[in-house]
């Protein structure tokens, strides 16, 4: 029994041996998958934003008084709105919102003036492009906030006192500037390496079937456990040197802390790539074409990385059936194991149930990755 | 020279490869529209819930009064923990996203402040700042519905939201999400298609036929472009009968599809002159896709970039094409409105087209 243990172990290891020379034969391959993901991350991480500034904004000023006026100037004073034009008839609106250029249209209508004058409420209407809905609910948000910002000074220019009602007192945790960059750099991060680590070994085991090799395999002893064994490896190895370098040069260049321990923070990368690699071995067992392959190990670890893990969009919002489908995704877990320990300091047991996820996708994808073999044996 | 019964030849080869291969169908036609129906459904930016944890120090009728209140309000998801550092654990874990804190003595200062701390999970920023807002405009309607002092002026925004009243991000996103499955579909397969030949070794016969390399690279790209027509007619018929995304502008569409295909095909075409295999290919696909798709608008917006990259994107015919199908669905946008992306993407199309060719030429000459 030992004998044939030490006789696998040394097979899986000639295995890795053989996978690793193909591996570093096909520079290509090697280069883009180690400069890739950071060239990736340091692209993203500095596009990729939710901050908004510079609204372009256009005025339709019917009442022409000096209180009009000073609104007007008052709105373009900071960096969140840029006049984008000042318009004489409604009509006007539309056109600029369909060419893009404005995002807003601010109406002053007639009267203003005077009502701020005698000391009642002047009303302001507020036209917003809500094709994207983000975008508009940002800078109702913004408007709001200047609004209110305006009647204090309002209020105190007229009482002489600061108005009565203060606002609580509201602090961001974590992220007390509310910078997107340290939301959206973790995500990255789990997004680049759940799609590099499916398309590592996606097309390792058809590109043997397609070339024939794979019959000379079944010539000699090793076994289909230890060929799985022996292609994941070298790749784990790769996948590992990757990870770590992302996770370096992401923290470090996008100021993204690391608050929790940082043996749970390998221990969980470390499940998160046995479960991608292994995703891309059995569907490259199961489809056996390489063409077949990559599209299926792009759709099923690109899109869902990027729409379905909680990347951007969050998860709670979705329909019940689709979170329940995102329970599978390994890049869901992985997004927010990494929040939860780097930016939160997440302790190991709320990170446990994550942790379980990516193990038993990885136990499924491996076991299913074997079972698909010998099916093809026979 | 290009012969037409050589042309049709080759297109009726690539057509059988692809219906011959029931997989290969299914990525096709299939998939784009499984893609769009999930991602519309998935694709939820609007704020539907924040949980969040009260630590109440008062007790007093007053302050239930308010947790009620805020419970009733819809957004936050209200649930008491003990202390302050309950409220951190549950933050810190993940489990709340907002935490209510309420001193002793709120009910003493009523009259005149909401003396109330809130925390929030900053970790997600655009949701912390939409609760905020929320949180903000929830204190504003209690302040407001207190007496206030006449005779002081205020003024009072009214917004309307033109285009999407609803705000719903599904309006938004189905037309990204075309653009970002047309691209991936067509650039990867051609540039795949075209590797494949040469791994396995039909490119060579291809290249003994009587066929000039501009037949060739046409009749490898048409079935594709064609399938690429067709997708992103099942892409708009699936998002106006599932998620009432409008169907306008037609003709100024499919114009702008075509357009946008030309350029996906043709960097398909370039791929595959730079990649020997096909794993190659595939990785250098994703290089060309993946940043074109997220600099494309789809996820966030291009104006939310920094300056120093929003040029690059002027580069990318993916955020060209994302524009003009947001413009013309949702916005009633005509040519006139969107020439300036229009002439981009044509612009981009042919010159792409043009690199690609020359280069598959010279590789691919006799």
């Amino acid at each position: 029994m030992r004998a044939r243990g030490r006789g696998t172990l040394r097979r899986i290891g000639a295995m890795a041996r053989k996978e690793w020379m193909h591996i570093g034969r096909d520079s290509a391959t090697l280069y883009f998958a180690l400069v890739m993901p950071l060239l990736l991350l340091v692209l993203f991480g500095y596009a990729l934003s939710f901050d908004l500034d510079r609204i372009p904004t256009c005025i339709l000023d019917r009442d022409h008084t000096q209180e009009s006026r000073g609104l007007a100037q008052h709105l373009f004073s900071g960096k969140t709105f840029e006049p984008a034009g000042y318009l004489a008839r409604e009509d006007e609106v539309e056109p600029l919102f369909r060419q893009r250029k404005a995002a807003v249209a601010v109406v002053i209508p007639k009267g203003f003036g005077a009502a701020l004058g005698r000391g009642e409420p002047a009303r302001v209407q507020l036209l917003i492009d809500a094709a994207d809905n983000v975008t508009a609910g940002l800078v109702l948000s913004y408007m709001s906030r200047f609004v209110d910002a305006n009647n204090r000074v309002l209020v105190e220019s007229v009482t002489g006192a600061r108005p009565g009602f203060a606002l609580p007192r509201v602090r961001a945790l974590y992220n007390p500037d509310l910078r997107s960059t340290v939301f959206l750099v973790p995500g990255l991060i789990a997004f680049i390496q759940s799609m590099m680590g499916v398309l590592l070994t996606a097309l390792t085991v058809a590109r043997e079937w397609e070339r024939g090799s794979m019959e000379q395999l079944f010539a000699t002893p090793v076994g289909r456990f230890e060929i799985i064994l022996g292609k994941l490896l070298p790749y784990f190895g790769v996948g590992l040197a990757q990870l770590l370098l992302v996770l370096t040069v992401g923290t470090w260049l996008f100021d993204v802390p690391i608050r929790g321990s940082l043996a749970l923070l390998f221990g969980i990368s470390s499940l998160f790539l046995v479960a991608c690699l292994g995703q891309g071995l059995f569907i490259s067992t199961v489809t056996r074409n390489q063409m077949v392959a990559t599209q299926i190990a792009a759709v099923t670890s690109m899109l869902p990385a990027a729409l379905l893990s909680g990347l951007i969009i969050p998860i709670e919002n979705m329909p019940r059936v689709l979170q329940l489908f995102t329970q599978v995704l390994p890049a869901r877990h992985f997004v927010s194991a990494l929040r939860g320990v780097l930016l939160r300091g997440a302790s190991p047991l709320s990170t446990l149930p994550d942790a379980v996820a990516l193990g038993l996708f990885a136990l499924v994808m491996l076991a299913g990755s074997i079972r698909a073999f010998r099916k093809v044996i026979a | 020279m290009i012969s037409g019964l050589t042309l049709a030849a080759l297109i009726k080869k690539e057509f059988l490869q692809v219906f011959r291969d029931k997989r290969m169908l299914a990525v096709m036609l299939v998939v784009p529209v499984v893609q769009v129906t999930i991602f519309g459904y998935a694709a939820n930016l609007e704020l539907t819930r924040v949980d969040t944890v009260v630590v109440d120090d008062n007790h007093t009728r007053a302050s239930h009064e308010l947790v009620t209140a805020l419970s009733a309000e819809g957004t936050f998801r209200v649930r008491y923990v003990e202390t302050v550092r309950d409220a951190e654990n549950a933050l810190r874990d993940g489990d709340a996203t907002a935490a209510l804190m309420i001193p002793h003595d709120y009910s003493r200062h009523l009259d005149t402040e909401e003396r109330v701390q809130m925390l929030l999970d900053g970790s997600d920023p655009s949701q912390a700042q939409a609760a905020l807002a929320a949180f903000d405009q929830f204190i504003a309607a209690r302040a407001s519905g207190r007496a206030s002092p006449a005779g002081v002026p205020t003024i009072v925004p009214e917004a309307r939201f033109l285009f999407n009243p609803g705000l719903k991000s599904r309006l938004f996103m189905v037309p990204g999400t075309a653009a970002a499955v047309l691209v991936v579909i067509t650039a990867i397969v051609t540039a795949m298609g075209l590797t494949r030949e040469r791994e396995v070794g039909t490119m060579e016969q291809l290249l003994v036929t009587p066929m000039s390399s501009a037949t060739l690279m046409i009749g490898k790209t048409i079935p594709y472009a064609l399938f690429g027509l067709l997708d992103e007619t099942l892409i708009l018929l699936g998002g106006n009968l599932l998620f009432d995304v409008p169907l306008r502008g037609l003709g100024v569409l499919f114009l702008a599809t075509t357009a946008y295909l030309i350029s996906t095909l043709a960097i398909g075409l370039f791929v595959a002159t730079i990649a020997r295999t096909q794993q190659q290919a595939i990785m250098a696909g994703f290089f060309f896709l993946i940043p074109a798709v997220l600099l494309s608008g789809f996820l966030t917006s291009i104006d939310s970039m920094p300056a120093w990259i929003q040029p690059l994107t002027w580069l990318n015919p993916v955020r060209y094409f994302v524009d003009i199908s947001r413009s013309v669905l949702l916005r009633h946008a005509t040519v006139t409105d969107v020439w300036g992306s229009m002439a981009a993407l044509v612009t981009l199309g042919t010159g792409l087209l043009v690199a690609a060719s020359w280069r598959f030429r010279s590789q691919n000459s006799k």
